[in-house]
This record gives C-alpha cells, structure tokens and sequence, in this order.
C-alpha cells in the first residue's frame, strides 16, 4: 500500500514560485488501478514523478507500508527511447545484468509480441513511428513485471483500435499480476474504461474522486461507464468554472 | 548536387593541380632545389620505396601515433570518467589541466627530452600530450550534455550511479568523444611530425629534416604529400570505422563528403 500524505511540491521558475501540488492526498491500496484526469499543468506528471522517487516533495511525505522497495515501472509521457539501443536492448533495459540473458531475451520477445513490435526488435528507435515508440516505452515498464506501475498518458499517440487493444491488455497484465497502477489519462472514457477509481485533478489538489465498481470487461457504451463519463465532464466543468471565478 | 554525387570531384582538382604544378615549374624554369617538378618528386619516391626507406619511414611514424593515440585515449576517458564521478578531484585536477591545456605540445619538446630521452618515449609523450584535450574536452562536454531524462529512465530502473554512467551517459556521450577523437588524431599527427623534426633518427618528419640537410627538396615535396595523405587516409578509416560500429552517431560518413 502506498499513500501520499499532504504532499506539496513547488517549483521555482525565474525566482516565481509554482505550486505544481498542493496538499495533494492520495491512497493507493495494493493492487489498485487508479486513474488520474485533470487539464493541461494540474500537476499530474509531478504527481507520478514524486511516486517514482525521481523528485522528493517539498512538504508532506509518501508513505509506504511493507518492507523492501517496490519495483517500479515508469512509463513516461515522452518515448525516452535510448536512440543506440536496438528496440529489444531499450525493452530489455532494466533487466540487463539482472536476469540470465535467455530469460531477458523470451520476456523481451513476448513483450514485443503482445506489443505488435515482434517485426521491430533490431530496429533503432529512430525507425519507429511514434505510436510504435510509444508502444517500445510501454514494454519496457511491462517486462520487469514491477509492483507500482506509473503511466503517463501511454496510449496518447495511438490510433483508437490499436488503443483499445492495449488497453484490454493492460488491464489482463493487472488482472493476472496485480501490480499496483497510476494511470494518467486526457481521455475521459479512457479514464472510466480503465480506472477502479478516477481522482479529477485541478491545479495541484484532487478535486473530486469517483469510485468505479462497474464489472470488467466493460463496455463504453454501457450505461453505468456512461452515467460515470457524465460525472467526471460535470466535475471538469464545475472546476473550470471555479478556475474564472478567481 | 547531380554532378557532385555521381562522379567524385577530388580525383579532378588533384589532376588539375599537379598539372598547374607541372605548368609553372616549365615555365617559370624554378630551380630544382627550390621547387622540383612532379616527375622529380615521382622519381625520388620511387628510389625511396625501392630501398626500402619511405615504408620504413611511414611504419616508425604510424607506430608512433597509434601507440600515443591509445594511451591517450586512455587516460582522458579515465579522467573525464572520474571527474563525472567524483567531485572534490574535479575541482582540485580542472585548474592545473586547464593551464597545461594552453601550452602547445610542441613548446614541451625541451622538457621531454630532459625527462624521457630522445627516444620512442619523448615522442609518444609528445603525442600523447597533444591527443589527451581533445578527446578529454569531448567525452566531458559530451557527458555534461547528456539528456537528464535518459538518466532518468536508468534511475526509475533501478541503475546505480556507476552503471547510469556506463550505460546511460558514456553511449549518449559518445558523438561528441568520437568528435573528440577525430580531432586529437589530427592534432597527433601533425605534433608527431613537429618532434620528428627535432630530435629523431625515423620516421617522416625526420625524412624531410635529413633532407632538406642534404638539399634534396625533391623527397622533402615527397615528405610532404605523404604526411598529408597519411592524415587523410587515417581520418578516412576512422569515420568509416564509426560509421559502421555506431550507425546512430553522426558523422559525416566517408561517401557523404565528396558530395
Ligand atoms: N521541472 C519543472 N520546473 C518548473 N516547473 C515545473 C517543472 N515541472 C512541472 N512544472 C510546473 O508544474 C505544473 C504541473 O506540471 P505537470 O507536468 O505535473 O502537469 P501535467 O498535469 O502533467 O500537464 P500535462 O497534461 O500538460 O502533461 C506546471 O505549472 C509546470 O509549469
Ligand atoms: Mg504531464
């Protein structure tokens, strides 16, 4: 389990100060799926880099209970593709020296598979498409089968039926591995496709949390993943309408 | 350009100016001693690799370089390493390098000779020393401009400092140490030539001081050509061997520069 606890993270820019959060709350019950939504700037990607231990919050502090380290998988909202790497070495990344090479090599391959970028696997990142870059960026988190999963906004450069796809694929990894998931999302119906729970984000604090319970798969246009799409835009509104309030 | 893709044009401008060469030597009647003409300076290389002496001359040259390129190499990606690593060394190690990097290596010839002799150890130091900023410069620069957010992906998986170094920085550092290199062997030779030419018994730029000695201008021109096309030659191989072991760095390839 995971907790963030009153965590403020302020950035300096030209000696101005940001609040990219502010008293931000956030409990992550083992093997959750959470999603996070919220406009351009609300602090989403900041949130994910304080889970992922690459930056340290300015107040508060993340909590977590269990003992060692989790494995931590991050995908991030760039490629990060190292560009001389072969696709399998960028995929293989983290395990290299880690694992027997036989093993790094079946994980790699089935990773790739499931990807669609089994015809890739010597290519350099640079003759990737970016939706294909995407998709190497996303195997590499999957194939060391980490205990918190980070992802910011994966499928943002994919086509709807290929998004689809990957979607119901992620949600049989966590079915079958029970990572913990932190998904960020601009797509609402992503947001309630995905999410056991959707945390609606405003400049740096989460504004309002929706429980999900409806039973996998889902459908979107089942009308339970519709009622909630309908709440989540209200929540959208009612926080940009506060937002030209002040 | 169509013309400049198709057909070289190096193979042209050597022609045309070995013929304004030949030219101007006819018709101006130059002393042989001064300038000798192209036949000249084609005769006196064929006696030379006759006997023997040009491959001998060449082999004690390269030797060299190759011998001071390595060791260089060496020790400034060692130092560019530690430096990225260890802090309180960098800035104790940076003023003092940084003074010494203003000296020509060629102004260091006395003291090398005092220090190392007069043999193969004095001009592979002086090699050394003009090859080490180069590639010392380029593998530091190259690692200070290294893109936070590859090293971030080596952190979130779980790489120690030491292997984000290793795995991380020095690959994405390499074009600018495989700039580093291209340069340093061009610095190297030319700073091989420059100790040739005062204290040595072999090797080119002893070549051309012998024969100046002995008036022959003829194999100094001799000298010369070579010098300059055993530099070519050398970056040559080098871009080509880049280019085919790290297809991603960019250099500009070998078949791209007559282009
Ligand atoms: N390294 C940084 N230095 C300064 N300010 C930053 C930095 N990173 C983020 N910020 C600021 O923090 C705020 C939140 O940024 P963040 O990247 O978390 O937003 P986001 O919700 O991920 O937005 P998007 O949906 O556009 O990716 C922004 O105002 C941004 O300017
Ligand atoms: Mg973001």
């Amino acid at each position: 389990m995971l907790e963030c606890r009153a965590i403020s993270k302020t950035y300096r820019i030209e000696g101005r100060e940001v609040a990219a959060l502010r008293d931000f709350d956030l409990h992550l019950p083992a093997g959750s799926l959470t999603v996070l939504v919220g406009p351009s700037g609300c602090g989403k990607t900041t949130a994910l880099r304080l889970l992922a231990g690459l930056e340290q919050p300015t107040a508060g502090a993340i909590v977590r209970s269990g003992g060692k380290p989790l494995g931590v998988g991050y995908v991030f909202q760039e490629p990060r593709l190292m560009p001389w790497l072969s696709v399998a070495r960028n995929v293989g990344f983290a395990l290299e020296g880690r694992a027997p090479k036989p093993d790094i090599t079946a994980r790699v391959a089935e990773i790739l598979d499931v990807m669609g970028l089994g015809d890739f696997a010597d290519a350099r990142p640079d003759q990737l498409s970016g939706g294909m870059a995407s998709r190497a960026g996303l195997a590499r988190a999957l194939v060391t089968r980490p205990e918190l999963l980070l992802l910011d906004e994966p499928f943002a450069a994919l086509d709807a039926m290929t998004r689809r796809r990957l979607q119901a694929e992620l949600v049989a990894v966590w079915q079958r591995l029970r990572p913990t998931i932190v998904f960020v999302t601009h797509d609402i119906e992503e947001a309630a496709l995905l999410a056991d729970s959707v945390c609606l984000m405003e400049r740096g604090v989460i504004a309002e949390r929706y429980a999900n319970r409806v039973p996998r798969p889902r459908d979107p246009t089942d009308l339970a993943i519709v009622e909630l799409r309908r709440a989540i835009i209200a929540g959208f509104e009612a926080g940009e309408s506060r937002k030209s309030n002040t | 350009m169509r013309i400049g893709k198709s057909l070289p044009v190096w193979p042209l401008v050597a022609l045309a100016i070995v013929a304004t060469w030949a030219i101007g030597v006819a018709v101006t009647g130059v002393s042989r001693a001064l300038l000798p003409s192209p036949a000249l300076v084609v005769d006196a290389a064929q006696e030379l690799a006759g006997s023997g002496q040009l491959a001998k001359h060449v082999r004690v040259s390269v030797t060299r370089l190759a011998a001071g390129f390595a060791l260089s190499t060496l020790l400034a990606l060692i130092a560019a390493f530690v430096f990225a690593r260890v802090a309180w060394v960098r800035s104790v190690v940076e003023p003092p390098l940084e003074f010494l990097r203003q000296i020509p290596p060629l102004a260091m010839i006395p003291l090398l000779i005092l220090w190392l002799g007069i043999g193969e150890a004095q001009k592979i130091g002086i090699i050394t020393l003009a090859c080490f900023f180069p590639i010392f410069l380029g593998t530091t620069g190259g690692i200070a401009q290294c893109d936070q957010k590859l090293i971030e992906v080596g952190r979130v998986s779980g790489l120690s400092p030491n292997e984000i170094l290793l795995r991380v920085v020095l690959p994405s550092a390499l074009p600018s140490v495989v700039i580093g290199l291209r340069i340093a062997l061009g610095q190297g030779w030319r700073a091989l030539v420059g100790a040739e030419l005062v204290a040595s018994s072999a090797g080119l730029g002893y070549l051309i001081e012998d024969a100046q000695n002995l008036a022959r201008t003829d194999i100094v021109v001799v000298g010369v050509i070579l010098i300059g096309t055993l530099g070519l030659a050398s970056d040559w191989l080098f871009r080509h061997a880049i280019a085919s072991a790290w297809p991603w760095v960019p250099v500009d390839r070998p078949h791209e520069s007559n282009a």
